[in-house]
């Protein structure tokens, strides 16, 4: 590194800095969405909950916070299992005990009465959990209502400083040969050999969740590691129970057979058409006779290969292509119309700006489509096209002009009070051409302010568009949030503000030391350069 | 005191020559300079404001005097399936009575769309004033002391930071699920947080004029703080400010757009162009006539406010007043 000792110490600081901000910004969107949000909204679309009744509708509506974060509880049913299992082993359901402890809580008169009950509240109670008692609901007949049957469970509710603490446990997880709990698993280590599937080295393990740890193969990014699993969260309603990670990282185009062998055919030429993706092989306790013959150990649950781009690269490809067109165009343009000042050029530079600056997006990105679709014949929505190539053009362009019209005016800007200053007067005196001091000297200088925003510009590609994509409907990242916020579901909006945070504060560091890095006068730290 | 109490004698010496020259001459003859007038002198020489400023109160007079003649029921025919989606000549056929009111044809729900694009207008220019006028004000005296006082700095930037990063469209969402999406709730929603970014590019500004010569000169000689802000640094900013408010007005427009279109905007019972052009797009291509009024008159709404607070922000730069 050429980061100097005062620097590292800068960076240090601020890095910690950013993680204690990311902290406080994940724990304010939790209270956001965990406290001032009603937590009922959950069933408003929930089938299940509408077929429900009664108590065990409630029981049905606990289970559901607890899978949402809201809270943790414990049936008395389960802990009367648990309890007698340990008495009497797994035939503890025809005892007369247990029937007797069972069917108590369906008696309301008598059931605090009951020693099993007593030591059920005074257990969780001790812990902090608040008793409740769904009375048994009935007919004036005395005939049980239907889903009316009582229940005894134990609730606690999340507190905001629990929930963050939980889910910071869970950002991490790290591979170790420990990671698999299975006592039948005797060899376990973490070595070097030779993948059979790349013809490269690999990291495998056993006793590792995965079987591959490090591996090549020729998909993005090609280098695939698996030591260190970064949980984002999870979502509930809208991709059920995926973690979002898999969701945006796993292509959409259907599954994809190619020409493989399974382990345990490896130096034979016994080949198959199969989509089984053998790098993400994960380790599988239940694992039959038959499988175990086939992949030749218990590692046996694997993904499925998929054509296509997933949701994150199919947002980072239309991004990232429209900020190479954005600055490739934009800063020219920006240099031309400065030359060109008070003259047409300016003039037209000028009123494409405003027109870009004030009219709101969905206006001019239904132009362009409008524009697009009747002179050029391009197709309008993503998803149904068949030109997958021209299906990029009109989102590309949408994203593009507004990010030239910006870089113009900043350019223009720039270049125009770097003109008058006295650099440039002398250069003037000195005799160069005036092409020789537009580059050398202006753009050069005017480009300083730019280089701040490309880190930015290249990692918010990352997080899609918001509105490109829906008016396209192209199948990206961008509309995660909205969709999220729509559908309460809380894990995703969680997922998402890290994800956004992260990048925010990664952009900003990456801009300052390219900046540093572009001007030497500028120094980020304060003991270093000439800053105060 | 005894010369004093002499009679005077009118003497030769009493008396000097002055020559009427050496007067005037030490005084600056010079043009009074008035600020202001100044600003708008330079602002009418350009004949393009002077047909915004119509523009612009014309806009003004049809969005606040006009929906109160011209009264906006989006459900009037809401029975009558025959008057839905009709294009302009269509509903002029149709209902035949000779107004203005079916100009431009019906919505999906045989709604007037010329009416609604009155009514929304008054809304949108009131969300613009009113969010503009409450996180300007606020974002500019916050601004001036976060920029001022060095103590306060280190505090607000930690501040800044946290809240630069919750999603805005998660905090309004919420904040509208919470306290509703009424006209005002939705106003809340705008400048609970909104004051901060206008408050941190103050802030910046005036750290610039705070470390200036004349400032460090007025501090030395013991003026106090107040003081120093709104006659040091405050008139040095006046064309920032206008430059500010010349991107803020158009921004709400934009902003109660693009959230009817992804959907936590206004209420459905506040008429609003977010939402016109929201229930337009989803058949711009089969009715290009519910969809394209809304989104030319927002188009017209922000290209006036901003090209007006543009010249106008460039007349108030003393700069131009040679």
């Amino acid at each position: 590194m050429i980061l100097n000792s005062p620097m590292k110490k800068y960076m240090f600081k601020r890095i910690l800095f950013s993680i204690f901000s990311l902290l406080v910004v994940v724990m304010l969107v939790m209270l956001l969405v965990f406290s001032l949000i009603e937590r009922s909204v959950i069933f408003q679309q929930d089938d299940v909950w509408n077929k429900r009744n009664n108590n065990d509708r409630s029981m049905y509506e606990y289970a559901q916070y607890q899978k949402y974060g809201y809270l943790t509880y414990v049936d008395y049913s389960s802990f009367l299992r648990e309890k007698y299992i340990g008495l009497y082993g797994d035939e503890y359901d025809k005892e007369a005990d247990f029937i007797k402890d069972r069917s108590v809580i369906q008696k309301p008169d008598e059931y605090l009465n009951n020693e099993t009950v007593q030591e059920f509240k005074a257990k969780y109670e001790a812990e902090g959990y608040v008793i409740k008692y769904l009375e048994p609901v009935k007919y004036k007949s005395g005939k049980q209502k239907p889903g009316g049957s009582g229940y005894l469970v134990a609730v606690q509710e999340k507190s905001v400083v629990l929930r963050l603490w939980d889910y910071v446990k869970g950002f991490f997880t790290v591979e170790t040969t420990r990671s698999v709990d299975d006592p039948n698993l005797e060899d376990r280590y973490i070595h070097f050999e030779k993948d059979p599937y790349s013809g490269l080295f690999a990291v495998t393990g056993s006793g590792t969740t995965h079987k591959y740890l490090l591996y090549f193969d020729g998909h993005f990014p090609f280098i695939h590691q698996n030591f260190i699993h970064i949980n984002l969260g999870t979502s509930f309603t809208t991709y059920r129970g995926q973690e979002i990670t898999t969701v945006i990282n796993t292509p959409t185009g259907g599954l994809d057979p190619v020409k493989q062998q399974y382990p345990n055919k490896i130096g034979t030429d016994e080949y198959v058409d199969t989509a089984i993706d053998f790098h993400s092989l994960t380790y599988n306790p239940n694992t039959t006779e038959a499988e175990r013959e086939l992949y030749s150990d218990n590692y046996t649950t694997a993904s499925f290969r998929q054509k296509g781009l997933s949701m994150l690269e199919t947002s980072f490809v239309i991004g990232i292509i429209s900020i190479i067109i954005a600055y490739s165009v934009g800063l020219p343009l920006g240099i031309l119309v400065a030359r060109r000042k008070d003259k047409l050029a300016d003039k037209l530079g000028n009123a494409y700006i405003i027109f870009i600056m004030s009219v709101p997006a969905l206006a001019y990105i239904f132009l362009f489509a409008a524009i697009g679709t009747s002179l050029f014949n391009l197709p309008y929505k993503f998803a149904n096209s068949t030109n997958k190539v021209l299906a990029y053009f009109l989102p590309v362009i949408s994203l593009a002009l507004p990010q030239i019209g910006s870089l113009m005016k900043w350019m223009r800007r720039y270049m125009i009070d770097q003109m008058n200053s006295d650099y440039v007067k002398f250069a003037r005196a000195e005799g160069m051409s005036e092409k020789e001091i537009y580059r050398i000297h202006i753009s050069k200088n005017a480009l300083i302010y730019l280089v701040h925003g490309i880190p930015g510009a290249v990692l918010f590609c990352l997080t899609g568009a918001i509105m490109t994509e829906r008016v396209y409907g192209v199948p990206g990242v961008g509309n995660l949030l909205t969709t999220a916020i729509n559908k309460h579901d809380n894990g995703v909006i969680v997922a998402c503000t890290v994800f956004y945070t992260s990048l925010s504060i990664l952009a900003i560091i990456l801009g300052d030391v390219l900046l540093a890095k572009y001007d030497p006068r500028i120094s980020l730290s304060s003991e270093g350069g000439g800053g105060r | 005191m005894n010369e004093n109490k002499k009679v005077p004698q009118s003497t030769e010496d009493m008396f000097r020559f002055i020559d009427s020259n050496s007067i005037s001459s030490e005084k600056i003859v010079a043009p009074r300079y008035s600020y202001w007038k100044s600003v708008f002198r330079v602002f009418f020489r350009k004949k393009t404001n002077i047909f915004l400023i119509a523009a612009f109160v014309i806009m003004l007079l049809v969005a606040f005097i006009m929906p109160s003649f011209w009264i906006y029921d989006p459900n009037e025919n809401v029975t009558n399936a025959a008057t839905f989606n009709l294009n302009p000549k269509q509903a002029m056929a149709y209902f035949h009575d000779g107004t203005l009111k079916w100009i431009l044809g019906t919505g999906a729900l045989g709604n007037s769309i010329f009416y609604g694009i009155v009514a929304s207008a008054k809304t949108s220019l009131l969300l613009a004033i009113i969010c503009a006028a409450i996180n300007m004000s606020i974002g500019i005296v916050l601004g001036a002391v976060w920029g001022y006082s060095k103590k306060l700095d280190a505090v607000m930037l930690v501040i800044y930071q946290i809240i630069a990063n919750v999603p805005y469209i998660l905090l309004i969402s919420v904040l509208v699920y919470v306290i509703g999406s009424g006209f005002w709730s939705f106003i809340f929603a705008l400048t609970v947080t909104g004051w901060l970014p206008i408050a941190y590019f103050f802030r910046t500004q005036v750290m610039v004029i705070r470390d200036r010569e004349y400032s460090l000169a007025s501090r030395c000689l013991g003026t106090p703080v107040r003081r120093v802000i709104s006659k040091n640094i405050l008139p040095f900013l006046t064309s920032v400010i206008v430059t500010l408010l010349a991107t803020e007005l158009p921004s709400y427009i934009n902003m109660e757009v693009f959230l009817s279109y992804i959907g936590v905007g206004l209420s459905a019972s506040v008429p609003s162009l977010g939402r016109m052009i929201q229930q337009g797009q989803t058949a711009f291509m089969t009715f290009p006539h519910a969809f394209w009024p809304p989104v030319a008159v927002a188009a017209a709404i922000t290209i006036i406010l901003y090209l007006l607070g543009q010249n106008l922000a460039d007349a108030s730069d003393p700069r131009t007043h040679m």
